[in-house]
């Protein structure tokens, strides 16, 4: 087989299973927005206006937010002993879902919830406070669930940057240059880092932004639904049996598409201009101010008890039979929920299947792009891949939904499997290009001079070098993959029940129990994926 | 200004790096360390400046103007630094570069000075030119007015020749001892080329005994 032959075939599965569903989704959704009746449907909803404010100001403020305290954290542990330990530590925060975040999260904040109880006990209440905190309309405490869920993830991938070691050594040279030149921690971080940093994550920092802005699965669980954002009356609309109801969610998949794209542009190009104001703020000369290592470490604590208290809930929650406020503990304990959950075990089987082939399926497709094309045709790649991440996941998953249905996927499992390779293709190719490219190439050399043919190179010593990086992409592939809820309902037509699609129609009334079973499983999943890697990828040949 | 180091040591993990030492740099004076890789000559400039990280640990007195320093943080020593590379911010016009370490204050006597600065380093009607568009040798005399426009009381240069080709090694190393010895500042100099050491100037050897010797 000629080499051009190897890499049309190397790419035919990634064309077939991966470009193609994504660009046909895109396609489908683009034609079926071309009505024009969706649209005028979608601008005369009354509650559109107020739902498209509401949806920027929780991806926006959920942003700004998180950024804020993801800086203070990396500035404040910079350089110091927490700070060998920061990315790894990330890791556990990242492997808990958005969904399971927010339920875990609703139960905690919400006026019966284990903070107003613990509260409640210092404070002597009799009877649960009166907060509206879960379906606030201001949307706020889905703000506070996505900080809590994207600050950990702006974390790791400052902390990422900080570990390349061109990077690092360049940010470490200009530490000590800002330092003999008077300037304190606080100062260094602001004038010298931070510019430095937000230049290279500007395309995460949108997914962050998008992905906040259009978020479905947590916006129902932890409100506001009520009045709602624009991605629940979308999603809403999109689920309607009424196709004219469907093509208004159409309309605004694409609405908020392109308001989306259309203030990143301008963001961009304010940004662009203002840069002459902030660098007079760069060159003003040293400032002393100081970030302490506590400050950082503080924060890092807090956000660690969050979680801890909310997988805590979830074990709680899940033999908890009686649970009467103000009490501390369930009074009751039945294992009810876990029975009923072990007997029908569909929706894990179901959330597993697809996580871990579509996992699969996305690592060997990488790793054959990887082996078969040159580096210089990665680009194109990695546009559709920040495209499939960048882009709202409501549009991808309705135009998908309306071009399987044209081929008989939709409901089946292979239709699901393909929806879920859209996102997990996305991650692992962008998180294993870096590593994969960088490996040394005298290796190769070396082993092809010892007459060992190209495959044996890879699976004898490439492949065990590269153990930890590939264990740890599969198992960022099965957290995304199991985390997957509006492709997963679209798709499957509501046909096949998956961990999210239970735990989203348990949290809007259901049974409380096996929520949280529900929700602990979709969290330890991911969990247990991430921490497998860790010890596959450090076991010594 | 002098800098002393008084009975100073440094050690990796607990293992001696280098022995107790004492030595005292008078004004305008430029000491040269000299010594195999991984002995600990850039290590020693670190603890100095005051930003050696462990696992290596500095003991003794470090002393500036019969000012001990160790309780005082890395930014407040005013110990200027040079290294390999020239380190200049990529994200900074060569102007702003300059005007990062001058002291706050009035934005128009602090522009006139950056353009004295330039000046001074034949770099004038550059100031808003991009880093990456000048020449090596412009790059090193930018660094180098940086960090002297910041008025550093003791100056520490870890191989800031080692890059350049020949030719400008020999200006570069004249240009910058001209400058330390105009303006009296104290200087450890660490280097792999005897050649870059000033002539008639102290050079220390770190010897595998892991003490310093005058040599």
């Amino acid at each position: 087989m000629t080499s051009s032959m190897m890499r049309w075939a190397g790419f035919l599965p990634l064309g077939v299973l991966w470009i193609l569903p994504l660009l046909l989704g895109l396609w489908a959704s683009f034609v079926a927005a071309l009505d024009g009746a969706g649209w005028v449907s979608l601008f005369s909803h009354p509650q559109f206006w107020p739902a498209l404010k509401l949806s920027l100001v929780t991806g926006t403020l959920s942003l700004v937010i998180s950024a804020i305290i993801a800086f203070l954290i990396v500035a404040a542990l910079y350089q110091s002993v927490a700070w060998q330990r920061l990315q790894g530590l990330m890791g556990g925060f990242l492997a808990l879902p958005h969904l399971a975040f927010a339920v875990g999260f609703g139960f905690l904040i919400m006026p019966s919830g284990l903070l107003a109880r613990m509260t409640g006990l210092v404070m002597g209440w009799a009877d649960p406070p009166q907060w509206i905190t879960t379906q606030d309309p201001y949307g706020m405490s889905l703000v506070a669930a996505l900080v809590l869920k994207e600050a950990p993830f702006l974390i790791w991938l400052i902390a990422s940057l900080l570990g390349r070691t061109d990077f690092a050594q360049m940010l470490q040279g200009h530490w000590r240059i800002g330092q003999s030149l008077g300037h304190g921690n606080a100062s260094i971080w602001l004038t010298l880092f931070i510019p430095q940093i937000l230049l290279r994550l500007k395309w995460p920092l949108l997914v962050v932004w998008v992905y906040g802005a259009s978020v479905v699965d947590m916006a129902l669980v932890i409100g506001p639904t009520q009045p709602p954002t624009l991605a629940v009356i979308i999603w809403s609309d999109l689920n309607n049996v009424d196709l004219a109801i469907n093509d208004r969610g159409t309309a605004g998949a694409w609405f908020l598409t392109a308001t989306l794209a259309v203030i990143a542009v301008a963001v961009h190009g304010v940004l662009t201009f203002a840069t002459t104001l902030f660098k007079s703020f760069y060159a003003r000369g040293p400032g002393h101010g100081h970030i302490s290592s506590t400050t950082g470490l503080a924060l890092l604590i807090g956000l660690a008890a969050i979680y801890g208290l909310v997988l805590l809930v979830f074990g709680i929650m899940s033999i908890g039979a009686l649970w009467p406020y103000p009490s501390l503990v369930p009074t009751q304990f039945r294992f009810a929920a876990w029975e009923q959950a072990i007997s029908s075990p569909q929706p894990l089987l179901n959330s597993l299947s697809f996580a871990v082939a579509a996992s699969i399926a996305a690592l060997a497709m990488a790793i054959v792009w990887l082996e078969t094309m040159a580096e210089k045709r990665d680009r194109y790649l990695l546009v559709l891949a920040v495209a499939a991440l960048a882009l709202p996941a409501l549009l991808i998953a309705d135009g998908q939904y309306l071009a399987f249905l044209q081929v008989g996927l939709t409901g089946h499992w292979s239709g699901v499997f393909l929806a879920h390779l859209t996102p997990v293709f996305a991650y692992v190719f962008v998180v294993l290009k870096g590593p994969y490219r960088a490996f040394d190439p005298r290796y190769r050399s070396v082993s092809l001079g010892l007459n060992t043919s190209a495959l044996r190179f890879l699976f004898a010593v490439k492949f065990p070098l590269m153990k930890l990086v590939l264990a740890s992409t599969l198992a960022i592939g099965i957290g995304v993959g199991i985390a997957q809820y509006v492709s997963v309902q679209l798709v499957s037509s509501g046909r096949i029940p998956t961990l999210t699609i239970e735990a989203v129609t348990l949290a809007s009334g259901g049974n409380r129990q096996l929520l949280a079973v529900y929700s602990l499983t979709l969290a330890l999943v991911p969990l247990i994926a991430f921490i497998a890697a860790a010890r596959l990828g450090r076991r010594l040949p | 200004m002098t800098l002393e180091l008084r009975n100073v040591a440094l050690s990796l993990n607990g293992a001696a790096l280098i022995e107790p030492f004492s030595l005292l740099i008078e004004a305008g004076e430029i000491v040269t360390l000299m010594g195999p890789s991984g002995c600990g000559k850039s290590s020693l400039l670190s603890h100095v400046a005051g930003d050696l990280a462990p696992p290596l640990e500095g003991r003794g007195d470090i002393m500036l103007g019969g000012v001990k320093m160790e309780k005082t943080p890395p930014e407040l020593r005013h110990i200027g630094r040079l290294f390999q590379d020239d380190l200049l911010f990529p994200h900074l016009t060569v102007g702003e570069n300059i005007l990062f370490g001058l002291p706050r204050g009035l934005k128009l006597e602090r522009r006139e000075m950056m353009r004295t600065a330039l000046q001074r380093a034949d770099l004038e009607g550059f100031e808003n030119r991009a880093p990456h568009t000048l020449s090596g040798g412009q790059r090193a005399r930018v660094s180098l007015m940086r960090a002297l426009m910041a008025k550093p009381r003791v100056m520490l240069l870890d191989e800031p020749l080692n890059k350049l080709d020949k030719d400008l090694r020999n200006s570069m190393r004249n240009y910058v001892f001209g400058h330390l010895k105009a303006r009296n500042i104290p200087c450890l100099l660490v280097t792999h080329d005897i050649e870059d050491a000033p002539t008639g100037g102290r050079v220390f050897w770190i010897d595998n005994r892991k003490e310093l010797t005058l040599a």
